[in-house]
């Protein structure tokens, strides 16, 4: 496991055979981003995704017409200059609402994916560390709740808390964090072993200064690549929860609310679904993109769990 | 794509070989039923629960019941009137307290078995005895007997005018032969006198077979089925391709285009529902009259229906719809902010004020009306925050008072009590608001006894009038019911109540 | 053990969701008498403990209860719902394969070439599509504007294997393009990390022929992760793609339980949870077990 690209390996590529090292290696943060710039697929991505958050943040000042703004003359109308994606049943401007939308998904997406990595991570540290009974308990409820369908238990945790932004964040947390800690688990089971863990356990490092300063840091790669990953998959959960309605309470827009909208249109008006669907198609792809190429530089053996279950 | 090219062909391959069987009718669906093409597919938007007529609540049951059971008497078909059915004939005691039915002679059930009293002291005791949902139709009821096998008679402890409506508004009141519950499974089963036979039923669609021996003659459709496709515009497509007959299944957004469709025909008529938003009368300030005028001048019903219902539906300030009798003409409220302004100020309510509206995802159409209503709220300084739930969630808070505002419909009411009554009335079974008027209570209770039609009218619109001044209820509209067929088909008549019934349906 | 927890979990979770199935079941116009009778006819009235109880008890026979919805055993709904889950996610993965197998290895074999990128772009759009917004624009395209395939619904094959197939083709490419991208990404990388793996190059370094390594090496070694993860998608195939179920009409388990979320109808929702949850556990030990083969390190 190493961030130093081996010899002769392309960096974009998964390398072939690329040898296990043995000695402690902490990410180099210039050096993954040095590395990251030379794929060029990663760095538009995440030019792109910059953008949309740059976009996000200023939500207003990109669009003409307030995104909750009624207007019933002017319903439905396809796209055109004044209204660049049309407008939709009640004559809102559908590019202020996919813009907003956009806040909306991405704000579900970085909480969901940074509550349930906090979490799952400090559960696969400790399982991963600890072993025994330790691992065997945490990872046991890891598995009830990995075990149960993504969308259901969504959708259940929804159901006992009630639709909303911030109960959507919650239960797509809940959905991810025994995936993360899996991937941490997997991640520390390789490291705890390791010549230089075992040299510091034996100098009498305390727990805490070796999971902090040895194992963590040596774990992290598959981790990062894994937020990235999750990330793309909270944004398509959040759009699969809001286009059951559970999700984004109207009139704020959220992404799968838009679409679930037009979805009642889409004989009438194709662009009600179609540029919600194709922020959520780009936005994803980005984190994918973003995280492929994080792999590919942090970690070539690929022990993140793609797809997750999550999909 | 090469798969989908592949197949496409195949299909129209067999669409070919059925437009030569005989007539348009390109049936690509009901291939494993046998009977031929003249099996007459509905598009239905949900599958039924279960169909025991009793202790079903389901529209999407009732939809297929209707064509399965019947009633001792039944809504006309033109103006909801209760006209004979399983009973011929009736009179009433000069009291208004025993009710003599004459029964239909010579009425079959499906499994070939004469219909007669008993079979009706069965199906209304069960009700009663187990407690069923349309028990309380009976709270006036004593005794139900049957002299002789022709003839029942039911005992009242009060004159009830509607009594007709009670007992044949729906199929829920349906007559099962004597002991169906315990020779059937009736949550799968069905055995009735109607003019189909359940035949099958499973997670895709509920087949129905012609009942040779309908008292009404045979059906000239071989039969029916019912084909459950939730979304919409997929209902649409299937109509258009002619995948299925008739569907109910369409958006109000889609009429417009469809008026003009060679492919379709289209139908749609004022029904007897009605949209309604309520507040909570235990939650300050809505519990001020002033408060609740404020909000219903503020309201323009006519850009409400049009944004939810592309005006597919009629504006109403009071419950019962313009083409029933009972229809009371008054509507004291014109939308005007600066009067919606003063009401409040005079109430005394410092603004910005939040409301949360309580709405459900199972009636889209309510969604969007609550966010028309946001938009209209937000100038006199009421911020509308709506709470799109789940039924069972909303149901749950509406039960425990936990709500602002919320809306909703009443469906398929029939009769003026249906209207008002126990939505109004203190302490009524749906009167969740937690309106109190000891006026509103004794005009009726009055009507609810009163025999004479235009005096018994006359109460309802002076309570009508009280409910809608003190806001109880903010009546929206009356949504109109839309559905579509496949061009061709004869003797389909559309029903303000709903009711879905191929009886005497031919397809082109 | 998990499946106890999962069980036991489904139920806590069942009883903390607001809304009772009761009133949703009499509807809108009912008396307290019928409500108080109907909740004792559904065991409602029970203590909590006790529920869970006779319920565990009777699924340890098989049996899984009565649905308050519909009256029916939930094992006999299920059972309803079964063929057609089944149908789609095998017809799902059968495509993701017939995609993933060719378009992975043939990428892998290339690297960097044209055919490569192609397949990389194609896959990570594949990803990043929501399925159901597939299924709304395969709807609109395929059964709308040209109007080849029906828009939704199920035949069952034994009824009418026409209508079975052209009813199956939109559903099937919805979710099987997702699970097609997915696992042709995967192909990929094992097919790659195969060539690089030391018997691969010992192979190649003996000097038999390309073919021969590739069929007894390199495909031999990749096809192993390839089931597993295969697995993993079956899994989540099988516990419904709750989405796309109900934009086609499909009526899968996923609609099922969804309905059933809904409706709170406990046992219906109890008894799918329990399905997915043991369909998971038996597929997700294989997985385990294979894994561990390839990679020791893993083995616990």
């Amino acid at each position: 496991m190493t961030a130093v690209p081996t010899p002769g390996g392309t960096p974009a590529a998964p390398t072939p055979g690329s040898p296990i090292v043995t000695r402690p290696v902490r990410p180099r943060w210039r050096e993954t981003l040095g590395l990251l710039a030379r794929d060029p697929t990663a760095a538009i991505a995440a030019v792109v995704l910059l953008a949309i958050i740059v976009v996000a943040i200023f939500d207003t000042a990109f669009a003409s017409q307030g995104p909750n703004e009624q207007d019933i003359a002017n319903r439905l109308q396809s796209p055109s200059w004044s209204h660049p994606f049309g407008t939709d049943d009640l004559g809102r401007d559908i590019l202020a609402r996919v813009i907003l939308g956009a806040s909306v998904s991405l704000k579900v997406g970085f909480l969901s994916v940074g509550l349930a990595l906090v979490v799952g991570t400090l559960v696969g540290l400790l399982a991963g560390f600890y072993g025994r009974w330790v691992d065997d308990v945490l990872m046991r409820i890891m598995d009830m709740l990995f075990a149960f369908p993504a969308v259901l238990l969504a959708i259940a945790i929804l159901a006992i808390r009630g639709p909303g932004t911030s109960n959507t964040v919650i239960a797509i947390a809940v959905v991810y964090v025994p995936i993360f800690a899996r991937v941490t688990r997997a991640s520390v089971l390789g490291v705890r072993e390791e010549v230089y863990v075992r040299a510091s356990r034996s100098v009498g490092a305390s727990d805490l200064r070796l999971l902090t300063r040895h194992v963590l840091p040596n774990a992290a790669p598959p981790i990062i690549v894994q937020t990235s990953i999750s990330l793309a998959f909270a944004v398509l959960a959040e759009a699969a929860l809001s286009f059951l309605g559970l999700g984004t309470q109207p009139p704020n827009p959220s992404w799968g609310l838009m679409l679930a909208e037009g979805n009642e249109f889409i004989n009438r008006a194709w662009w009600l679904a179609f540029f919600p669907g194709i922020a959520i198609v780009v936005t994803v792809l980005c984190f994918n993109l973003l995280g492929d190429g994080l792999r590919d530089v942090l970690d070539p053996r690929q022990r993140t769990l793609m797809a997750g279950g999550g999909r | 794509m090469r798969i989908s090219r592949t197949l496409a062909l195949a299909a129209a391959g067999t669409l070919l070989l059925t437009a030569c069987g005989g007539g348009d009718e390109v049936n690509t669906g009901s291939g494993g039923g046998g009977s031929g093409d003249n099996i007459l597919v509905a598009a239905v938007s949900a599958q039924p629960d279960k169909f025991d007529p009793h202790t079903t609540s389901a529209y999407p049951s009732f939809q297929v019941l209707e064509n399965v059971y019947d009633t001792l008497v039944v809504p006309n078909a033109e103006d909801l009137t209760m006209e004979p059915s399983l009973a011929t004939d009736w009179t009433t005691s000069e009291d208004n307290l025993t009710w003599t039915f004459t029964l239909r002679d010579g009425v079959k059930f499906h499994d070939g078995s004469d219909f007669d009293s008993a079979d009706v002291v069965y199906s209304y005791n069960r009700i009663i005895d187990e407690k069923l949902q349309n028990s309380y139709r009976f709270t006036n009821v004593t005794s139900i007997e049957a002299p002789d096998p022709q003839t029942v008679v039911l005992q009242l402890t009060k004159p009830t005018p509607n009594l007709l409506a009670l007992i044949g508004a729906f199929k829920g009141m349906a007559i099962l032969p004597e002991n169906a519950a315990e020779d059937l499974d009736l949550n799968t089963e069905a055995n009735g006198t109607g003019p189909f036979k359940l035949a099958s039923t499973d997670a895709n669609s509920t087949e129905l077979t012609a009942f040779d021996d309908y008292w009404g003659g045979k059906p000239k459709i071989d039969g029916v089925e019912f084909r459950y496709i939730t979304e919409p515009t997929a209902a649409l497509t299937a109509l258009k391709a002619g995948e299925v007959d008739w569907t109910d299944n369409v958006p109000p957004q889609d009429i417009e285009s469809l008026q003009d469709d060679k492919e379709v025909d289209l139908q749609s008529t004022a029904s007897v529902d009605y949209w309604y938003m309520s507040m909570n009368f235990d939650k300050p300030p809505f519990d001020d009259p002033k408060v609740r005028q404020a909000i219903a001048t503020a309201i323009d019903r006519d850009a409400v229906t049009e944004a939810a219902r592309f005006g597919a539906a009629r504006p109403n300030e009071t419950a019962i719809p313009e083409d029933s009798f009972f229809y009371y003409d008054y509507a004291p409220f014109e939308p005007d902010v600066d009067k919606a302004k003063q009401l409040l100020e005079e109430a005394g309510v410092t603004t910005p004020l939040t409301m949360g509206l309580m709405v459900t995802d199972a009636f889209p159409e309510s969604v969007t009306a609550a966010q028309v209503i946001a938009s209209e709220l937000e100038p006199i300084g009421i911020d509308v925050k709506v709470e799109t739930l789940d039924f069972a969630t909303w149901l749950d808070r509406e039960a425990k008072g936990q709500f602002d505002a919320f809306m909703l419909s009443w469906l398929g009411n029939i009769d003026p009590a249906d209207f008002y009554e126990q939505q109004h009335i203190t302490g009524g079974s749906s009167n969740y608001q937690g309106y109190s008027n000891p006026q509103v209570d004794k005009l009726l209770t009055q009507a609810s006894t009163e025999v004479d039609q235009d005096k018994r009218k006359d109460l309802y619109d002076q309570a009508a009038k009280m409910i809608v001044d003190d806001v109880s209820y903010l009546y929206l509209y009356n949504p109109d019911v839309v559905q579509a067929w496949t061009p061709g088909l004869q003797g389909y008549q559309i029903r303000a109540d709903r009711a879905i019934n191929f009886e005497s349906v031919e397809l082109p | 053990m998990v499946l106890v927890g999962v069980s036991l979990i489904v139920f806590s979770l069942i009883h903390l969701v607001r809304g009772d199935p009761v009133r949703l079941a009499l509807g809108t116009r009912y008396s307290q008498e019928t409500y108080d009778a109907l909740r004792h006819r559904n065991g409602l009235d029970l203590p909590l403990v006790q529920q869970y109880v006779t319920w565990v008890g009777r699924a340890l026979t098989g049996d899984l209860g009565v649905s308050f919805r519909s009256g029916g055993t939930v094992t006999s709904l299920i059972g309803e719902r079964l063929p057609a889950t089944l149908t789609l996610a095998f017809a799902a993965v059968f495509l993701a394969l017939l995609i993933a197998v060719p378009l992975g290895t043939v990428s892998a074999l290339r690297p960097r070439s044209f055919i490569d990128r192609f397949a990389t772009v194609i896959s990570q759009i594949g990803i990043s599509v929501p399925d159901f917004w597939l299924a709304i624009v395969l709807i609109l395209v395929f059964a709308g504007t040209l109007g080849w395939l029906p828009t939704g619904g199920y035949v069952p094959l034994t009824e009418d294997p026409l209508g079975w197939l052209e009813r199956l083709v939109l559903p099937a490419v919805a979710t099987g393009v997702v699970s097609g991208s997915v696992l042709t990404r995967f192909v990929r990388s094992s097919v790659l990390e195969a060539m690089g793996s030391d018997h691969v190059r010992t192979a190649q370094a003996k000097g038999l022929p390309e073919r021969q390594v590739f069929t007894w090496h390199v495909l031999r070694n990749a096809l192993l992760p390839l089931v597993t993860v295969t697995g993993v998608q079956l899994a989540y195939l099988l516990s419904g793609v709750v989405v796309v179920e109900i934009v086609f009409s499909w009526p899968g388990l996923g609609q099922l339980a969804l309905q059933a979320v809904r409706s709170r109808d406990y046992p219906v929702l109890q008894g799918a949870i329990l399905l997915f949850a043991l369909v998971f556990l038996v597929i997700n030990l294989l997985v385990d077990l294979l894994y561990s083969r390839i990679d020791p390190r893993i083995r616990r």
